[in-house]
């Protein structure tokens, strides 16, 4: 390319988006969108879909509670040790006690009725894995959205960053408030239907506020941690604002909302 | 350890935001539109905005019917129904209606979900959250809701479909 035709090259209109792909896995969907500002990022990320892709497919053949055959499966019915089972197994499960740790104990995937079950942490974090494929493509900003939960880097091209909703937890598809996204937001709560989040110190199925975010740097860890709110309350905010990047936001049941001090919310128009 | 306060606010701060919240300019930027994976073609323009539950498809796509890619006036109401896509538990399409460049009315035009029981709670209770995320996604101007339930691939694949028919991108 001449110097001359850079010279007259328009500047991109953001977004580009270049890949807008949906997912079957994980009993859900799983949204990949990658923002660019040029063609060849473009392809490159395209060429990158496929490993994004297989990460998910991956993550949901390994961990899945439901496939019977699957190496999670199997550990839960003592067929396998942790060290038989794949890599990854290990690895998330040392970070599972991690995150239990920095919720002080209200993630507990140990505690959960008919054994070991780190699906709480496995959705955010085969995400996050994911959403890595495209880094090093050159790409503006991607978004991995495994049905709500979303993990993401950069932005929209321009310097134009990301918002999300979150979804209004009294009125279906209505959203309670918008937020930039830098990095990523889980959600929990009790319009999470079929998916009973579970007081570790009761066993029992509780929530103390009707939804709980979480925004920082990692989506497993976001998505345990917003577990852990939804079912610790209000309370639990004094744990996420010990955390340095992570910020959270709670509506109680009569729509009260809380949130720790650098939550990031926007404005809900632009 | 450093202890920062909590920050309490009423209700009515959060309330206030919904109702304003259907003011923004149209700029379509939503999880749904055109991308990589739209495979099916939309299938009819101008449909009369009737919703027929129940109306079976087998096909996943089906082919665009020539001369009814709408190129109407600038302002002008216009309904169109996307392809019957396959989805997780059955067959549907949507419908898309614009007036200008703003959509006013996302809804289905067909479901065949086979009876199961649940399917039908599926329907009943993400569909219409399906259908406002559409709605509430234009007017924010957002790239994905979090804490939103069971997302439908087919119910976006047909909706996008129908946005392209429409003209958006």
């Amino acid at each position: 390319m001449t110097a001359g035709r850079q010279a007259v090259a328009r500047p991109p209109e953001f977004p580009v988006r270049s890949i807008h792909h949906l997912e079957d896995v994980m009993g859900t969907v799983v949204t990949i969108d990658v923002y660019t500002a040029d063609a060849t990022a473009g392809a490159g990320a395209s060429r990158q879909l496929a490993v994004a892709r297989a990460l998910l497919q991956r993550a949901d053949a390994v961990f899945s509670t439901w496939k019977p055959h699957s190496p999670v499966s199997r550990l839960r019915r003592g067929e396998i040790t942790c060290a038989q089972a794949p890599a990854e197994v290990s690895e998330v499960l040392g970070q599972c006690a991690v995150a239990r740790e920095l919720s002080g104990g209200w993630f507990d995937p140990w505690a959960m009725p008919g054994g070991i079950d780190p699906t709480g942490y496995v959705k955010g974090w085969a995400a996050q894995r994911a959403l890595g494929a495209f880094r090093a493509s050159g790409v503006c900003g991607a978004i991995v959205n495994a049905a709500g939960d979303i993990a993401s880097f950069g932005d929209l091209g321009g310097g134009k960053p990301f918002r999300v909703g979150i979804a209004d937890p009294f009125s279906p598809g209505r959203l309670a408030e918008v937020v930039y996204l830098t990095g990523a937001i889980a959600t929990s709560g009790t319009y999470e239907r079929g998916n009973h989040l579970i007081d570790p110190h009761s066993g029992q199925p509780t929530a103390r506020v009707a939804s709980a975010s979480v925004t920082g740097p990692d989506l497993g860890l976001a998505d345990a941690l917003a577990t852990a709110v939804a079912v610790a309350g209000e309370d639990g905010l004094d744990l996420i604002e010990a955390l340095d990047g992570y910020q959270a936001l709670t509506i109680a049941f009569d729509g009260r909302r809380r949130w720790t001090e650098h939550f990031p919310f926007a404005p809900r128009a632009t | 350890m450093r202890r920062t306060p909590i920050v309490i606010t009423a209700t009515f701060a959060g309330l206030a935001g919904v109702l304003a919240f259907h003011t923004t300019p149209a700029k379509l930027s939503l999880g749904a539109l055109p991308g990589a994976s739209g495979t099916a073609q939309p299938s009819a323009a101008a449909s009369s905005g009737s919703s027929p539950r129940g109306q079976s498809s087998g096909g996943a796509s089906s082919p665009p019917r020539s001369g009814s890619t709408a190129k109407a006036k600038p302002g002008a109401t216009r309904t169109v129904v996307g392809p019957a896509v396959n989805y997780n538990f059955g067959v549907l399409s949507v419908s898309v209606t614009v007036s200008g460049n703003k959509i006013t009315k996302v809804g289905i035009a067909s479901l065949d979900d086979g009876g199961s029981q649940r399917s039908q709670f599926i329907d009943q209770q993400s569909i219409p959250v399906l259908i406002q995320e559409t709605l509430q996604a234009q007017s924010a101007n957002i790239q994905g809701v979090s804490g939103a339930s069971y997302t439908s691939a087919g119910f976006q694949q047909s909706l996008q479909a129908a946005l392209h028919t429409l003209g958006f991108q």
